[in-house]
């Protein structure tokens, strides 16, 4: 059995911040991910970011991954790919796998920083080769170089869907229709904007009502909302051969809940998660969390809750001094703010003081 | 072509239909659990990850009152072959 | 396109070459502030800010315009000859147009607004593979034309 001081479950954006963040003050730290690659969704991120300076604005996704995997190098940090972790036992005991079989690792502390999944829509010919969500299509483009069609229909108009959208134009795929449930658009207006320019068409206040086709998808068939209810006789059909989901994200708790934390339902950021306080220490004392498993937003606040969780496990276990550990978690949770402020950001911010509101109460909704 | 809702796969690893769901709900299912038990949804390669939010919407849309928040999950998270689940109990043997 | 502090003023457009930061929500984000050798762009402390355009300091050089990860800045040259204007934007296609190319110029929703010439395509390794394509059109379109149509494209 291996031992280590902290063991982190993911080597995305959090994951690596996280273990950066404590070996930096001199713990032993254990990174796995059941990915061959590591880096999480990052390095199929080609756009540039947003935020100033210190988040690496202005800077495309997987450069900023690259930065990460140097600095995990440096700091000799272990990460085990290609294997999952199976569960969560007593004392912190995790059984992971291996090309050997099945591997146990004791820690002093967990950071389970395992992402989110996908939301998908159960409608008819949803099974039909062609659809996917927005995240496969994205993977195929940028990370495999293969176009998964020639014409998207793209459902749902959050930044992911705006993002994957415009990466499908620079792929050379032609985007038929971003459809939105909502009157208005999900995501920000300057990504927006990139596709208007495009001169891709936006369905708002529209849902898809079947995908149709023999082998895969031939055609999809939309139709109008009004508050949120299909209007009868407004049916349309589009042309496409890909259809891809971007209908939100929910957090990945099953380890979570395996180590006993408790958690909280939080619509807003993607549904069921475990209750955290401001260190993202969870209601199982050994149990931290970073980034989507702890309510989706983005790479950026998910690296700032990685090294939020790193600092106060590695304080946790001694390695740096209250007073120190103080400044620095002070200096991320002020990023943070920012990160969390504005006409999109505010939201997020107040969501997630509810979860530290309800963790202080006890876990009272 | 009218949709026909029951049709449509919830499971796609398990071929559980709505029409399935429906019928386990009809017939007393109370959980995501229940639902598994009864129709195999959520048992195969993905382990749920596509279909359990699905099948909770369904849930709730019939009135159920589900507990989500409770910390329950078995071991294990991800699919595990019988031989490496054998090691595992042969090491704690030792 | 409402105003925002970002676009510049009917006098500045008379005076030549200048930035236009069509940035309309309040989102997190500052690199044009930090982008501008002028210091022409103000953001402040809180990044959310709309960015703020001092079309004194402008000098039209458009660093700015790779900077912005929206790609929401362009460069407006109302006189450049007697009948056109210039209109720069940030360009991240595959193939880039040629400079010379008669190209179908485009508004913020994609609709042909005028045909246009490339009258240059810019592309440095600051830039991070945004290039900065600038169209040559009649004057009158200065403020509808934001972009090409692409060939092959939509």
């Amino acid at each position: 059995m291996k031992e280590t001081d902290i063991l982190i479950v993911g080597a995305g954006p959090a994951g690596l911040s996280a273990g950066i963040a404590a070996a930096k003050h001199g713990a032993k730290v254990l990174v796995i991910d059941e990915n061959r690659k590591p880096g999480g969704q990052l390095f199929k991120q080609i756009h540039k970011f947003f935020g100033s300076r210190e988040h690496n604005a202005g800077v495309r996704g997987f450069r900023i991954g690259e930065k990460l995997l140097e600095e995990t190098e440096a700091l000799q940090v272990e990460v085990l790919l290609g294997y999952p972790v199976y569960g969560i036992f007593e004392d912190n005991l995790a059984l992971y796998g291996s090309a050997n079989g099945v591997q146990s690792v004791k820690a002093k502390k967990l950071i389970l920083a395992t992402g989110a999944n996908e939301n998908n829509l159960c409608i008819q010919g949803s099974t039909l080769p062609g659809v996917m969500t927005a995240g496969a299509a994205q993977t195929m483009v940028n990370l495999h170089h293969v176009q998964p069609g020639s014409r998207v229909v793209m459902v749902g108009s959050g930044n992911v869907g705006l993002i994957v959208s415009y990466q499908m134009l620079q792929a050379g795929i032609d985007v038929v229709a971003v459809v939105e449930a909502a009157p208005s658009i999900g995501g920000y207006g300057v990504h927006a904007n990139k596709l208007r320019r495009a001169g891709v068409p936006f369905y708002l206040s529209h849902t898809i009502n079947r995908i149709m086709g023999e082998d895969g998808v031939q055609q999809v068939e939309l139709v109008e909302l009004d508050h949120f209810k299909p209007v009868p006789g407004t049916e349309m059909i589009l042309d496409a051969d890909t259809v891809c989901m971007a209908v939100g994200l929910t957090p990945m708790v099953e380890l979570a809940r395996m180590a006993g934390c408790q958690m909280v339902e939080i619509p807003s950021l993607g549904g069921v998660l475990p209750l955290h306080d401001e260190d993202m220490c969870t209601t199982n004392p050994d149990v931290y969390i970073a980034g989507d498993i702890s309510g989706v937003e983005e790479a950026s606040t998910a690296m700032e809750e990685g090294r939020l969780a790193g600092i106060a496990a590695a304080e946790a276990l001694g390695y740096l001094s209250t007073e120190c550990a103080a400044q620095e978690k002070d200096a991320i949770r002020a990023r943070l703010n920012t990160l969390r402020s504005g006409d999109f950001g505010q939201k997020r911010a107040d969501a997630k003081e509810q979860i530290v509101n309800y963790f202080h109460q006890g876990g009272k909704q | 072509m009218v949709p026909n809702e029951d049709e449509i796969y919830v499971c796609r690893c398990e071929e559980v239909t709505v029409g399935d769901i429906k019928r386990a709900i009809a017939a007393g299912a109370r959980s995501v659990r229940d639902i598994k038990v009864r129709t195999n949804a959520g048992m195969g390669v993905c382990q749920g990850m596509t279909c359990r939010k699905n099948i909770e919407r369904m849930l709730r849309e019939a009135k159920i009152d589900l507990d989500v928040c409770c910390t329950h999950q078995r071991f294990t998270v991800r699919l595990l072959n019988v031989n490496d689940l054998t090691a595992i109990t042969n090491e704690e043997g030792e | 396109m409402e105003r925002t502090p970002g676009i510049p003023t009917p006098e500045r457009l008379e005076q030549g070459p200048v930035a236009c930061i069509e940035c309309v929500q309040c989102i997190p984000c500052n690199p044009c502030e930090a982008a501008c050798p002028q210091k022409a762009i103000t953001v402040g402390a809180e990044i959310t800010a709309l960015p703020k355009l001092d079309g004194d300091r402008c000098n039209g050089c458009g660093i700015c315009i790779t900077r912005c990860p929206g790609l929401a800045i362009f460069r407006l040259h109302k006189h450049y000859t007697d009948t056109t204007a210039l209109v720069s934007f940030p360009y991240e296609y595959v193939p880039l147009p040629e400079q010379g190319a008669s190209v179908r110029c485009s508004s913020r929703d994609g609709a042909f607004v005028c045909e246009g010439v490339v009258s240059s395509v810019r592309t440095a390794p600051t830039f991070d593979h945004t290039a900065i394509v600038t169209v040559e059109i009649p004057k009158e379109h200065l403020m509808d034309v934001r972009g090409i149509q692409r060939k092959g494209g939509q």
